[in-house]
């Protein structure tokens, strides 16, 4: 399968031997190589690129008092002498602010069928006859009734498939059951929807717009890419596809809307055709007027375990195409074309924002269970969509119950997620607790589970870490280069601007709803 | 016939092509038990897994070495017909998983409190408080206050000096399992009842 890259060394920028590292005035630090520079990071995330000889000075001890080094030392809380406690504990409660509250992201299965055919297909998608695997109104209403007892106050019901819009009757239940019963719940409740399009027609892209219901896609790069890897009957699925984005955005842009912040969202599962397509598949996504792209690499669920020999390829691989890609994005962005990487913004947002975008798979501790609950077409609830997607293969090793009998506390406080919350702790995690990275990183129990059969994983040949150091290696490569045109871009790409529009509007009654089965 | 491993030192490892199977041998002061449990539990899918003492020899050879502490982890494979370097692979990735396991024990105990802190805030912060159904359930009964083993009361109560009088010759609910006259109810001797500190 894959092999991870390398780790760097610090040789021969710096001759180790002659270091002798000496202990005593600094505070708590890792470090890494990163281009010509040493990357320094501390508890709190706040980090620091030093020259070797800067580096050298601060590893034995010797920076003068009161020189420009010591000061910059000292202002980011590396120096022992100096060192603000409260100013790092402060730092780092905000990093671990979502661990306060509950499960925010719902994901509805709400049917299995689907009527395009992926190769990859990491939900185990069902024939279009398959009506049983869809989702009832009754355990749609259960669903809910479980998300609106979350002790978050921010919800979002995602739903997913198959093709959501093959049940399109349930989804249209669950916002408008949702909807009633946070009348009471009060919760900030929003929707969205991740559909291929196909089955959207005019009807009901109306009702959708009309419930605020976020709408997201699927496309693999160009056509042919695209078509290849994604069937419909018709073999026409990316140009329904790019047809419906580009209506939607439309759409959008009448209402009066922001195109900038309100536009479909899509999603890219790279498998081994797409790395040769870098330009090509940012093209596609510039082109459509999308402004974010995620370079998902591929995960081993689904269909994707039997397609691997096909589809599969070595992280290190990955790791150039991703280099390609977002080198032409920042070249993009400086002529004044605005699109960003999903992966980078979330490693930006906590390297230079200080701040936790609470991506589920990018937290110390997962959100398995504690961020995320997936409730599958049949009413059982796991701990995250991957979850579901091994029971798909005949696992369930992340069941937590069923909406019929379980009770909230019950699934959240189940000891399944307990373990997986100390599992995804990287404080106990061999080679993240040393790693630079540390503040910035996260690792998928779930992931770990099916490709290195325990719920911890070894990072060492861990394909999801090699991603990890291999993504933040190029950010801070590009942030010692000190580019103002690249670093004006990261920052942009760090900035959360809220999409207000699809926060479902405060109830007027707050009268006792309905279930409505 | 078992065959040792090249680049391993002897006796550790051997592959068996005839019968699919592996056998390693750990050394329990290198790797904690719980750390051998826990990379032999990860080969349970791919391969039927044995531990035992290299102490009882080979099965059906009871010449084994009595002082020999080392455990030894035999996979069997479920693959039929795998071949050397399968199960070669098999034997690098226990012992890799080994390495992970005890280290992530040693990790673990180090780095506890923050662990259990950060846990209990998660799980707290997803349960929230309990409603009155939850509240319905709990066992409020006097059982769960029982505290037989004196955890809840004080130093001083448990071990502190006993006040002179006829109340200090009570008897013991329970009698006392050891007769010897210098023994208190709790198994303690006079002398180790004395705080410390006191003169």
């Amino acid at each position: 399968m894959s092999s991870p890259t390398s780790t760097p060394t610090l040789e021969p920028m710096l001759d180790m031997a002659q270091l002798r590292p000496r202990a005593g005035s600094q505070a708590m630090f890792r470090f890494r190589p990163v281009g010509n520079r040493v990357l320094v990071t501390n508890t709190e995330g706040r980090w620091l690129l030093l020259t070797p000889d800067e580096f050298t000075a601060y590893a034995r001890g010797e920076v003068v008092p009161d020189s420009p080094l010591h000061e910059r030392l000292r202002t980011h809380n590396f120096l022992r002498a100096d060192y603000r406690v409260q100013e790092a504990a402060d730092m780092v409660r905000a990093r671990k602010s979502f661990v306060h509250s509950g499960p925010n992201l719902h994901m509805f299965v709400v049917t299995l069928r689907c009527n395009e055919t992926c190769v990859y297909c990491h939900a185990s998608r069902a024939n279009m006859d398959a009506v049983h695997t869809d989702m009832s109104r009754q355990t749609a209403t259960r669903a809910v009734d479980l998300v609106m007892q979350s002790t978050n106050p921010f919800v979002t019901i995602e739903f997913q498939g198959g093709e959501p819009l093959v049940n399109y009757e349930v989804v249209q239940h669950v916002v408008e059951y949702a909807t009633r019963v946070n009348a009471q719940a009060g919760k900030q409740l929003e929707f969205t929807m991740v559909s291929n399009f196909s089955l959207l027609d005019d009807a009901k892209l109306d009702w959708l717009i009309e419930h605020r219901v976020q709408l997201c896609t699927s496309i693999d790069g160009p056509e042919a890419l695209h078509n290849a890897q994604r069937k419909l009957p018709t073999g026409d699925a990316h140009q329904k596809t790019i047809y419906w984005i580009r209506r939607i955005n439309e759409r959008y842009r009448q209402m009066g809307l922001d195109p900038t912040l309100y536009h479909v969202e899509a999603l890219l599962t790279t498998t081994r055709a797409t790395l040769p397509l870098w330009k090509e598949v940012v093209d596609t996504y510039v082109d459509m007027g999308c402004r974010s792209l995620f370079l998902r690499p591929i995960d081993p669920f689904g269909f994707a375990e039997r397609t691997k020999k096909r589809l599969e390829y070595p992280r290190a691989e990955y790791l150039a195409f991703y280099r390609q890609a977002v080198d032409y994005m920042l070249e993009l962005n400086a002529q004044g074309v605005e699109i960003l990487e999903r992966y980078a913004a979330i490693f930006l947002t906590k390297i230079l924002g200080g701040t936790d975008p609470n991506f589920l798979d990018l937290r110390s501790p997962a959100g398995a269970g504690v961020g995320a609950l997936a409730y599958d077409y049949d009413g059982r609830i796991y701990t995250c969509d991957e979850g579901r997607m091994l029971a798909a293969m005949g696992d369930t090793s992340f069941l937590l119950g069923h909406v019929d009998s379980a009770r909230y506390r019950d699934v959240v406080g189940h000891p399944t997620v307990r373990a997986l919350a100390i599992a995804t702790n990287l404080d106990a995690q061999p080679d993240c607790v040393h790693c630079t990275y540390q503040p910035y990183c996260g690792t998928n129990a779930a992931f770990n589970y099916k490709s290195q059969g325990s719920i911890f994983g070894r990072m060492r040949d861990n394909t999801v870490c090699a991603v990890h150091k291999g993504i933040q290696d190029y950010l801070f490569e590009k942030l010692a280069q000190d580019d103002p045109a690249a670093r004006q871009t990261f920052e942009r790409w760090t900035t959360l601007r809220p999409r207000e529009h699809f926060i479902q509007p405060a109830p007027e009654s707050a009268d006792t709803p309905e279930a409505g089965v | 016939m078992p065959t040792p491993m090249a680049e391993v030192p002897e006796g550790l490892v051997a592959v068996d092509l005839d019968e699919s199977s592996a056998v390693v041998t750990l050394d329990p002061s290198l790797y904690p038990l719980p750390a051998i449990y826990g990379a032999a539990y990860v080969f349970i899918d791919r391969a039927y897994v044995l531990l035992d003492r290299s102490s009882d020899g080979p099965p059906g050879d009871p010449a084994g070495d009595p002082s020999d502490k080392r455990i030894r982890v035999t996979l069997v494979a479920k693959q039929p017909s795998p071949t050397r370097e399968d199960l070669e692979a098999m034997v690098g990735e226990l012992a890799n998983e080994a390495l992970a396991c005890a280290y992530r024990h040693q990790l673990t105990q180090d780095n506890r409190v923050t662990v259990e802190t950060v846990t209990m805030q998660a799980m707290a912060g997803a349960m929230g408080a309990p409603s009155l159904a939850d509240l319905a359930d709990f066992d409020f009964t006097d059982d769960a206050l029982d505290d037989p083993l004196g955890i809840a009361q004080s130093w001083e109560e448990k071990h502190g000096k006993k006040p002179p009088g006829p109340s200090s010759a009570e008897p013991s609910a329970e009698p006392s399992a050891d007769p010897s006259p210098t023994a208190t109810a709790d198994g303690a001797s006079p002398s180790e009842s004395e705080p410390e500190g006191a003169p």
